[in-house]
């Protein structure tokens, strides 16, 4: 890498971190610091103190939102995972006539955006009496979320040889076991994939919670974080930047540890051409 | 005989929670929207059909049309300023070392992390009174007076897409780079054999090449945009004077504040077909289909 090129890029970093950097460090500052002209660029006395109302202003609700979100998380991400295990396990390996269109429809869904049916799931959720639950919505998210990580665990579990199948079935063994025996312990990069992609969409969700769901019992933290922007007359940036940061944390934690598989996969199924 | 009918029982039960999922939260709603398209819709009583009035209504409708037209219009302000850099950083990290890693990682950070969060810490930045940007401009005497810079039409489009290029060109940069990896070296190795000098090798070797993922890229940004609600909703609210309502977010309100659930399911249809051409134009570019 040149010198010149070293230095653009280090410029253009900082462009990208810098964002990062003042909502961090107004979450940081005293409240009395954080409407001030000229604005400061480091404070002198960092604090907690954001973040202590976060969490405790309105009974604690925030920590609410947060639980909930995980909750969301832990269904969504378990029901996607035996779905796309077994869906691309059977798509792969145990195909028959009838295969392929089962999965050109799982596939169409990428096609339809779920924007333009949000008016049809709310008249089923309502008939079903799932609107404003937990696992109502964490059932949209599954079917929505789904589709890509089927296709990937497919085309994974496609790049494994028959061999493995044959011989194994020849030794007698079962389906159920050649699949969770045998072919899961090699298909952990994909599996890795599937609960990034799953954790990153369920997490950073807004339009289905904040339609789906009604009480603040039920919504997840990008609705929370809106409710506290704008709940009171005057923003309070210190709060709104606390929430914005702390609901960050988890996304970019969770990123950075698998990245290497979740770029894989994600371009895995793109990047061909 | 017995065998083969045995691996088509299990693979359909392996398949019959994919199915039953599909058929209830998909396929359902996909007809649904349809017919409700057609619809007076009551919520107590029968709902009776009308013809196409919901969308004779949609399509004389003003705010849909302005609604669209946003739209259109932020897809074609947002498209570039995600993709001309993202593909300048994809050449220049497109060699996989510990330093071009590094600053992939970088780049790719704002997409992990939600619309919400990213509207607010931009939101802001950008605040008129007390934001950073407006500083650091007043201070090198770029400007004189502090700007409201979600307060005006063309000016917030322009900043809201500043703000979605910085979120989300880290994955069409890796989409690229993928890409660029995929092409043979041996091309390279050939073409400055026979003499050709770095930028056109770069015209006549590595953009032609690279034509088919570049053409992805953009469509998958494309369909991004037009599906955008979130960061709107949150940064302007749709305005100023509904200048940045999106399609999307007309159909929330359609729906969901006036309650004209016929209307809603005629732009939603309308709104899919649009969606429905730009996946055909993925397909025939070759996206998820060319294994």
């Amino acid at each position: 890498m040149s010198k010149k090129l070293l230095i653009t890029l280090i410029l253009i970093s900082a462009f990208f971190l810098i964002a990062f950097y003042w909502a961090a460090l107004t979450s940081f500052k005293p409240p009395s610091e954080v409407l001030t002209y000229p604005p400061s660029f480091i404070t002198l006395n960092p604090t907690f103190e954001q973040y202590g109302k976060l969490f405790t202003t309105a009974d604690s609700i925030f920590l609410r939102y947060v639980g909930n979100t995980f909750m969301l998380c832990g269904l969504s991400i378990s029901m996607v995972l035996i779905m796309s295990i077994l869906g691309g396990y059977s798509l792969s390996k145990l195909t028959f006539r009838g295969s392929n269109i089962i999965f050109l429809v799982i596939l169409s869904i990428i096609m339809v955006p779920y924007q333009a049916l949000l008016i049809p799931l709310y008249d089923l959720m309502s008939k079903l009496g799932l609107l404003d639950t937990i696992f109502g919505l964490s059932l949209i998210y599954a079917t929505y979320f789904m589709p890509f990580c089927i296709f990937m665990m497919k085309n994974y579990f496609s790049s494994l040889p028959n061999t493995l199948r044959e011989s194994a079935l020849i030794d007698g063994a079962s389906e159920i076991k050649i699949l969770f025996k045998i072919h899961l312990p090699l298909s952990l990069p994909a599996i890795a994939t599937v609960i990034v992609y799953v954790f990153l969409m369920t997490w950073n969700d807004f339009i289905l919670s904040l339609i789906f769901t009604s009480s603040s019992e039920v919504r997840n933290i990008q609705v929370g974080i809106m409710n506290f922007a704008t709940s009171r007359f005057t923003q309070d940036w210190g709060l709104i930047n606390a929430g914005a940061i702390f609901s960050i944390i988890p996304s970019i934690l969770v990123f950075l540890l698998l990245q290497k598989y979740y770029v894989e996969g994600m371009t895995s199924g793109s990047g061909k051409g | 005989m017995k065998q083969r009918n045995r691996k088509y029982l299990i693979s359909l039960a392996f398949l019959s929670p994919i199915i039953i999922m599909v058929s209830i939260f998909f396929v359902y709603p996909l007809i649904k929207v349809i017919i409700m398209s057609f619809q007076e819709w009551q919520v107590m009583g029968e709902s009776r059909f009308i013809g196409f009035s919901n969308y004779v209504n949609a399509l004389t409708d003003g705010e849909f049309w302005k609604t669209l037209w946003n739209t259109v219009i932020y897809a074609i302000i947002v498209t570039p300023m995600i993709f001309i850099p993202a593909v300048l950083l994809a050449i220049a990290l497109r060699y996989t070392n510990k330093s071009s890693k590094f600053f992939r990682t970088i780049f790719f950070i704002p997409y992990a992390i939600s619309f919400v969060a990213a509207s607010y810490i931009w939101k802001w930045i950008y605040n008129d009174m007390y934001g950073i940007l407006n500083y650091v401009l007043i201070s090198f005497h770029m400007i004189d007076n502090p700007i409201n810079w979600l307060g005006n039409t063309w000016l917030s489009r322009i900043m809201v897409s500043i703000m979605v290029s910085w979120k989300t060109l880290g994955f069409t940069m890796i989409i690229v780079i993928a890409g660029l990896q995929g092409i043979e070296p041996q091309i390279y190795e050939a073409a400055s054999i026979d003499g050709a000098k770095k930028s056109q090798i770069l015209r006549y070797v590595t953009l032609p090449l690279l034509k088919p993922t570049l053409i992805l890229a953009l469509i998958l940004s494309l369909a991004g945009s037009f599906k955008a609600f979130d960061h709107f909703y949150i940064m302007t609210k749709g305005g100023p004077l509904k200048s940045t309502e999106t399609i999307v977010m007309y159909i929330n309100k359609v729906a969901f504040e006036y309650y004209n659930i016929g209307l809603g399911s005629a732009i939603s249809v309308i709104f899919l077909i649009i969606l429905l051409i730009i996946s055909y134009l993925q397909l025939k570019a070759g996206g998820f289909n060319n294994e």
